[in-house]
């Protein structure tokens, strides 16, 4: 299937960057003062991140069409940028707390930010367990749609809750309406890592979209029996 | 202002590994799930 084999080209050259991401973050990028080495953290944490709220987004905005429109196209791209998503948000939530416990001098605080940025991971185990668990195709494709709508509803939450309450989390320095507060070595680093990033989210989500897809085509050739392949 | 970068290398080194864990397993199970398993 060339869509698979599209991913899988997407996924090695991403992976093969990201190892370019890690040379430039660790040796040329230079250490912050004030944090030291676990500021290069930042590097992996935040592009995680954008990816995590980004890709809820894309599951509402498939799943609002879907409603609309009926395309099982539309509901295995979201299925797709869901499970990509949940990846990411692992991410983010393990590198933040590694990066929490020198500078906060704790690994987690039950802040708006932390505790939505939880809810958001939260959100994507349901999205993925009620997909599993309802067994009628059209039903769960329905219900999984609103089920994104409702995580894509807190996305703004989640970003904006360092500006709405009093967060031990810090504010964007890049993501923000001023220019960004990061000297031009370290932006340059930071933007390569969310290339890289946007380019695995491409390759995992074409090849988990070609897997949705072969798993249904196989469905419907074998009647439902052993296709195969592993379990979603 | 301090005087001394902190030496908390060891908390770069954890993240850079569980990042690249995560994202090769993920790369990985995807493959396995994508490659047909072959007739007994």
């Amino acid at each position: 299937m060339r869509l698979l084999r599209a991913g899988r080209w997407i996924t090695a050259i991403a992976l093969l960057l990201l190892a370019g991401v890690y040379v430039r973050a660790l040796v040329y990028t230079p250490v912050e003062r004030l944090q030291g080495l676990a500021q290069k953290i930042y590097y992996l944490h935040v592009p995680a991140a954008i990816w995590a709220e980004t890709a809820m987004i894309i599951v509402g905005i498939a799943s609002i069409f879907y409603l609309f429109l009926k395309d099982p196209r539309l509901d295995r791209f979201a299925h797709a940028s869901a499970e990509v998503g949940t990846v990411f948000a692992v991410l983010m939530l393990t590198t933040g707390p590694i990066w929490g416990k020198p500078i906060w001098g704790t690994w987690w605080s039950w802040d708006a930010r932390l505790t939505l940025a939880l809810f958001l991971f939260l959100l994507y185990v349901g999205y993925l367990l009620l997909r599993s668990a309802v067994a009628d195709p059209a039903s769960r494709a329905r219900f999984a749609a609103v089920l994104g709508i409702c995580g894509m509803v807190l996305v703004p939450f989640v970003h904006f809750s360092v500006y709405m309450f009093r967060t031990l989390h810090p504010m964007p320095i890049v993501l923000k309406p001023s220019a960004p507060s990061l000297p031009g070595n370290m932006l340059a680093t930071w933007l390569f890592s969310v290339a890289v990033f946007t380019l695995l989210y491409v390759g995992f989500v074409t090849q988990r979209y070609a897997l949705s897809y072969l798993r249904e085509q196989l469905e419907a050739t074998v009647g439902g029996g052993d296709s195969g392949m592993g379990h979603a | 202002m301090p005087d001394t970068v902190p030496q908390n290398g060891g908390y770069m080194v954890a993240a850079y590994v569980v990042g690249a864990v995560v994202l090769i397993s993920y790369a990985l199970s995807l493959y396995l799930r994508t490659r047909p398993r072959l007739p007994a």
